[in-house]
C-alpha cells in the first residue's frame, strides 16, 4: 500500500500509464480520493481501465472490478443488490468514459437509474475513443477532427452535434445529476460530496481534457477545461429530480476561439472560409447554452471567478486522508 | 505438480513513470518586484505573509531584519515597492506603505524591543559618524551581531535628516524618537554634539576603532547665486526645514516662491502653506504623467506629495526656471521666471536652458531654493579619501546623490554586512537582488479574487497646523491589506500543484510540497497552474 502522502489516500496511485497531462487520470484521482478507499469501484472498459491496470500492476488502492464496455452499470447494480442483501452500506461507484456512457453503456445506465440502484455513476468525458486511437463518439463535439471524422474538402470534422447526455439522464428524474470539470476543484469536491450524501442513482459528468486526442500541450489540461466552462461550451449545472437546481455563473464569458485555439483537433477551423463558418457555429452553440442555462444572470454567488480563488494553506481537503488537513474549504452554496 | 494458476495483482508503484520525462518541475522561490525595488531590500512578501496570519510580532521582526524604522518609513517612504507591485495588474497595488507603518506603530504601542542575533559579544569596536538613517541602520545591524558600536553626531539630538529635514505633518518627532530609542537600546553608545574635526579628531576615530562608517548625509545646500551681496529674502530649503524642525517660529511674507522639483521643495512648500503663506513652486521639470516628453524630464518629487500639496493650495509652475531675483533695495519683490527648454545638458548635468521672451514675474517676499544639496566633508578630508581596506566605509546620501531615506537604511545595512565580513576576514557578497525575479506574466492572476485596496484616513483640518496628514490603517484593514499580497514567486500552499497532478507525484508535506520524481511525467500542469509562479519547468535535454 502506497502511503507516501500523509494528506491523501491516493486511491488512484502513481505508476499508472496514462499519457503525460491526462485529464481523466487527474479527474479520477480527485473523485476517488474524495470518496475514499471504502467503496467498491466498477470500471467500464476504456482509457481509465487500460492505463490503471497494465501488466498486472494495479494503480487502485481500493476494491475495483472491471466490467465489459457495455455493462458497467449492470455490474454495479448487481454489486449494490448483493451488498443490500447482506445488509451492507458500502458505496458503489461506476467509472466510465464517454464511450461507456454516451454510446455503448447508455442502455445499462438507463436501466440502473430506472431501477433506482444506490450507485454513483461517474462519466469521465474526453470526447472520443482515445485509447483505441481517437475515434469519434457521440460525445465528440461538432466540427472536431478525429481519425474517423477527418476534415478535408467535403468536411469540417464531425458533422453531428455532441449528445446532450445530461438532459437524457435528467429525464430519468433521478435524485442528482451534475456536470463538473477538473479546473474547479472546490466545485468538483462540493458535487462529489453532495452526490455521496444522497441515496439512489446519481450521475456526475466530468469533462476531462485529453492532450493526445485534443492535441493540446500537456501543461494546458486544466486551462483548456477551464476555458470550456468560461466560453459557455460546457455549462456546469446541477439537476435534482429533473429540475435545474444549480448553475455556475460565468464571471467573465470568453469567446470560443480562446478555447479552440490551443487544441489541434480544431486547427482546421482556422484555415479557411468553411472553417470560419464552423467557428461561428460553435460560438452560436456556446451562446445558446449560455442562454439556456442563464449562465450570465443566474442569481448565485457561485461563479467561475469565485470557484477558482486560491487560498493560503490549502483550498480543499480529502475526507479519506489518513492525517486530516484542517478543513479550510467553506461550505459552497449552490442556488439557482 | 500442476502449475499454480493464481495471479496476484501487483502495484503500479513498481513502475516508475518518471523516466518518461523530458522536462521536470522545480520549486523555486523568486524575488518579488516589491523587494526587488525596495531600497532597504526588505523581505516584503515575507512579512506580509506573517501579517496576513496575524502574527504581528513575527512580521515586525522579519521587517526589522532589514529596516529598524518601520513606523518612520511607513510614513515618509515614497514606496517604490507599490509602483512595482504585480497586484496592480489585477486591481491595485497592495498598500505596503501603510502596512509597514501599521507594524511600526504596533511595535511602539506594544513596546516590542529588538533582540540581538546571538549572545556572542565581539571585541572589535566600530564608530559610526552620523546618527541619521544610514548611520543608525548600520549601527543597528552591527549591534545585533554583537559588535560594540559608538555613534558620533554633531547635533544635540540623533536622527539626522529624519529629524531636521522631515516636517511634522509627515513624521511626528515622537515616532522617530521611539524607533531611535529602540535601536539604541541594543547597547549602542551615542556621543552627541561631537563634530569630527572639532570635538573629536580623525585620527582618534581611526586609533580607537577597528572600523569607521561615515554616514554624514548631505547637509550643505547647493546655493543660487545672483552675484548679489546680500542673501536677504533668500533661503535654502534645508535651512528652512532645519530651523522649522528645530522649533523656530519662522515668520513668512505673504507670498513665497519655492524653487525646485524634488521632495524637499514640496516639503518646504507645504510647510510654508501651514505658516500661512501663498506658495508658488517654480519647477523646471514637467508634471507627473507627461512621459511622452523627453525621458527623465518628469519632476523627481513623489506624485502623492504633489497631489497633497495641490490639495492644500500650493500652486505649481512647471517647466520654468528662475532668470533673476527682482529686488527693490534689499527686499525681494519677486522672481523673474522663464520657460525652460532642456533640463539637463549633453553631459547629463542639471543645466536648464531658459528661453528669451518668455519671462514672467512671480511676486514673492521670500525665495526658498531647494535645488540640491551635497555632503559637507570639512573636518573629514582625510577619511573621505580612505577606502574599505583602511577600515573606512562611506554610505547613505554622502556616498552619492541624495536618495530616499530608505536607500540610506539599505546602505547602512549593506555597510554593516560588509564591515562584519571584513572584520571576520571573509569576502562580502551583497544579498540584495540575487534571487530570480518574477513578473505578472509568469503568474496566473485569475486564481486571485479581486479585492479593493484600503487606505488610512486623511486629516481634514490639516492646514491648521503641523498635525499628521495621513492616519494609519485600522485593525481589520491591516489584515485585509496583508491578505491581498499575491505572494509573487513564493509558495503560499494553495494546493493547486497537489490537486492537479494526474500522477499523484506531488506529495503534500507539513509546510510545503515535494515532487516524487520517480513518477513525475513532466506534463507541466503544476507549473502552468501555480498562481504565484513558484514552479519552473526545467528542460532535461542536456
Amino acid at each position: 500500500m502506497d502511503k507516501r502522502d500523509p494528506f491523501r489516500h491516493n486511491v488512484l496511485t502513481s505508476g499508472h500509464r496514462a499519457c503525460s497531462g491526462c485529464g481523466e487520470a487527474m479527474a479520477a484521482r480527485m473523485v476517488t480520493d474524495l470518496i475514499g478507499p471504502d467503496a467498491i469501484y466498477v470500471n467500464a472498459t476504456g482509457c481509465l481501465q487500460v492505463f490503471t491496470t497494465h501488466n498486472q500492476q494495479s494503480a487502485w488502492q481500493a476494491p475495483w472490478i472491471h466490467s465489459v464496455f457495455a455493462n458497467a452499470a449492470a455490474v454495479a447494480s448487481g454489486v449494490e443488490a448483493a451488498l443490500r442483501a447482506r445488509g451492507k452500506e458500502t458505496p458503489v461507484v461506476v467509472q466510465a468514459g464517454d464511450g461507456g456512457t454516451f454510446d455503448i453503456g447508455l442502455q445499462c445506465l438507463s436501466g440502473m437509474i430506472e431501477r433506482g440502484h444506490d450507485v454513483l455513476f461517474v462519466c469521465y468525458d474526453n470526447e472520443a475513443y482515445m485509447n483505441t486511437g481517437v475515434q469519434r463518439s457521440s460525445s465528440t463535439p461538432h466540427a472536431v477532427r478525429t481519425t474517423t471524422s477527418p476534415p478535408g474538402r467535403l468536411s469540417q470534422g464531425k458533422h453531428q452535434l455532441k449528445k446532450d447526455v445530461i438532459s437524457i439522464i435528467a429525464a430519468h428524474h433521478l435524485p442528482y445529476a451534475a456536470t463538473a470539470t477538473v479546473a474547479y476543484f472546490p466545485d468538483l469536491k462540493a458535487k462529489v460530496e453532495k452526490a455521496m450524501a444522497i441515496k439512489g442513482p446519481r450521475f456526475l459528468h466530468i469533462l476531462s481534457p485529453c492532450p493526445l486526442g485534443w492535441e493540446h500541450d500537456s501543461a494546458l489540461s486544466v486551462t483548456v477545461s477551464r476555458l470550456a466552462v468560461e466560453t459557455g461550451l460546457f455549462p456546469l449545472v446541477e439537476l435534482e429530480h429533473g429540475e435545474l437546481t444549480g448553475v455556475m455563473r460565468l464571471a467573465e464569458p470568453r469567446p470560443v476561439e480562446e478555447y479552440l485555439r490551443p487544441q489541434g483537433r480544431f486547427k482546421h477551423l482556422f484555415a479557411g472560409k468553411e472553417g470560419a463558418v464552423e467557428l461561428r457555429h460553435l460560438q452560436a452553440l456556446a451562446d445558446a447554452r449560455i442562454r439556456r442555462y442563464n449562465l450570465l444572470e443566474t442569481d448565485t454567488q457561485w461563479d467561475t471567478a469565485r470557484a477558482m480563488q486560491s487560498k493560503r494553506h490549502g483550498c480543499g481537503d480529502y475526507a479519506s486522508a489518513s492525517v486530516s488537513n484542517s478543513p479550510t474549504s467553506e461550505a459552497v452554496k449552490h442556488g439557482a | 505438480m500442476a502449475p499454480k494458476l493464481e495471479i496476484e495483482p501487483g502495484s503500479s508503484n513498481a513502475y516508475y513513470t518518471g523516466d518518461w520525462r523530458t522536462q521536470e518541475p522545480v520549486y523555486l522561490n523568486k524575488w518579488p518586484p516589491c523587494s526587488q525595488t525596495c531600497p532597504a531590500s526588505e523581505d516584503i512578501q515575507g512579512w506580509l505573509a506573517l501579517a496576513s496570519e496575524q502574527q504581528w510580532q513575527a512580521a515586525w521582526r522579519k521587517l526589522t531584519q532589514h529596516n529598524p524604522f518601520p513606523a518612520v518609513m511607513g510614513r515618509i517612504c515614497y514606496h517604490p515597492c507599490e509602483s512595482a507591485c504585480n497586484r496592480k495588474h489585477l486591481d491595485s497595488a497592495v498598500n505596503i506603505h501603510a502596512m509597514e507603518r501599521y507594524l511600526g506603530d504596533l511595535a511602539i504601542a506594544q513596546g516590542w524591543s529588538h533582540k540581538p542575533l546571538n549572545d556572542h559579544r565581539q571585541a572589535q569596536r566600530i564608530a559610526v559618524v552620523g546618527a541619521g538613517p544610514a548611520g543608525l541602520s548600520c549601527a543597528f545591524q552591527l549591534a545585533r551581531h554583537g559588535y560594540p558600536v559608538t555613534i558620533v553626531d554633531a547635533q544635540a539630538v540623533p536622527g539626522g535628516t529624519l529629524r531636521s529635514g522631515i516636517p511634522d505633518y509627515r513624521l511626528p518627532k515622537a515616532v522617530l524618537a521611539k524607533e531611535i530609542d529602540a535601536i539604541l537600546a541594543l547597547g549602542i553608545e551615542l556621543r552627541l554634539n561631537s563634530r569630527v574635526g572639532m570635538e573629536i579628531s580623525e585620527s582618534d576615530l581611526q586609533n580607537e576603532f577597528n572600523a569607521v562608517f561615515l554616514a554624514i548625509g548631505t547637509q550643505r545646500p547647493r546655493l543660487y547665486s545672483d552675484n548679489h551681496t546680500s542673501n536677504h529674502s533668500v533661503m535654502s530649503g534645508i535651512d528652512f526645514l532645519h530651523r522649522l524642525n528645530g522649533g523656530e517660529r519662522i515668520t513668512l511674507p505673504r507670498q513665497v516662491a519655492v524653487v525646485g522639483g524634488g521632495n524637499t521643495a514640496i516639503d518646504v512648500a507645504r510647510c510654508a502653506r501651514r505658516l500661512g503663506a501663498e506658495v508658488t513652486v517654480v519647477c523646471s521639470q514637467d508634471p507627473h504623467g507627461s512621459h511622452h516628453r523627453q525621458q527623465g524630464t518628469e519632476m523627481p518629487a513623489s506624485l502623492r506629495e504633489v497631489v497633497e500639496a495641490e490639495a492644500e493650495g500650493v500652486s505649481f509652475l512647471y517647466r520654468t526656471g528662475v532668470r533673476r531675483l527682482v529686488r527693490s533695495g534689499e527686499h525681494l519683490s519677486g522672481v523673474e521666471i522663464a520657460r525652460v527648454d532642456q533640463v539637463h545638458d549633453r553631459h547629463g548635468h542639471f543645466n536648464p536652458l531658459l528661453f528669451e521672451g518668455t519671462e514672467e514675474f512671480v511676486p514673492a517676499g521670500l525665495a526658498i531654493f531647494a535645488i540640491g544639496q551635497e555632503a559637507e566633508w570639512q573636518g573629514l578630508e582625510r577619511l573621505s579619501q580612505a577606502t574599505e581596506t583602511d577600515g573606512v566605509w562611506i554610505g547613505g546620501d554622502a556616498a552619492g546623490k541624495p536618495r530616499l531615506a530608505a536607500s540610506a537604511v539599505g546602505s547602512g545595512y549593506q555597510a554593516a554586512m560588509s564591515i562584519i565580513a571584513s572584520l571576520k576576514d571573509e569576502s562580502f557578497v551583497s544579498d540584495a537582488h540575487k534571487k530570480a525575479q518574477i513578473t505578472f506574466k509568469q503568474m496566473q492572476l485569475h486564481y486571485y479574487p479581486k479585492e479593493p485596496r484600503r487606505e488610512g484616513a486623511v486629516n481634514q483640518q490639516r492646514l491648521a497646523g503641523f498635525d499628521e496628514v495621513n492616519k494609519g490603517l485600522v485593525d481589520g484593514d491591516a489584515e485585509h491589506e496583508a491578505g491581498r499580497c499575491l505572494s509573487c514567486g513564493v509558495c503560499f500552499e494553495c494546493d493547486n500543484c497537489w490537486h492537479f497532478c494526474p500522477d499523484a507525484a506531488v506529495i503534500k508535506k507539513e509546510g510545503g510540497y515535494e515532487i516524487d520524481y520517480d513518477y513525475c511525467k513532466g506534463c507541466g500542469i503544476c507549473a502552468q497552474e501555480c498562481p504565484c509562479g513558484h514552479i519552473d519547468m526545467k528542460s532535461m535535454a542536456e
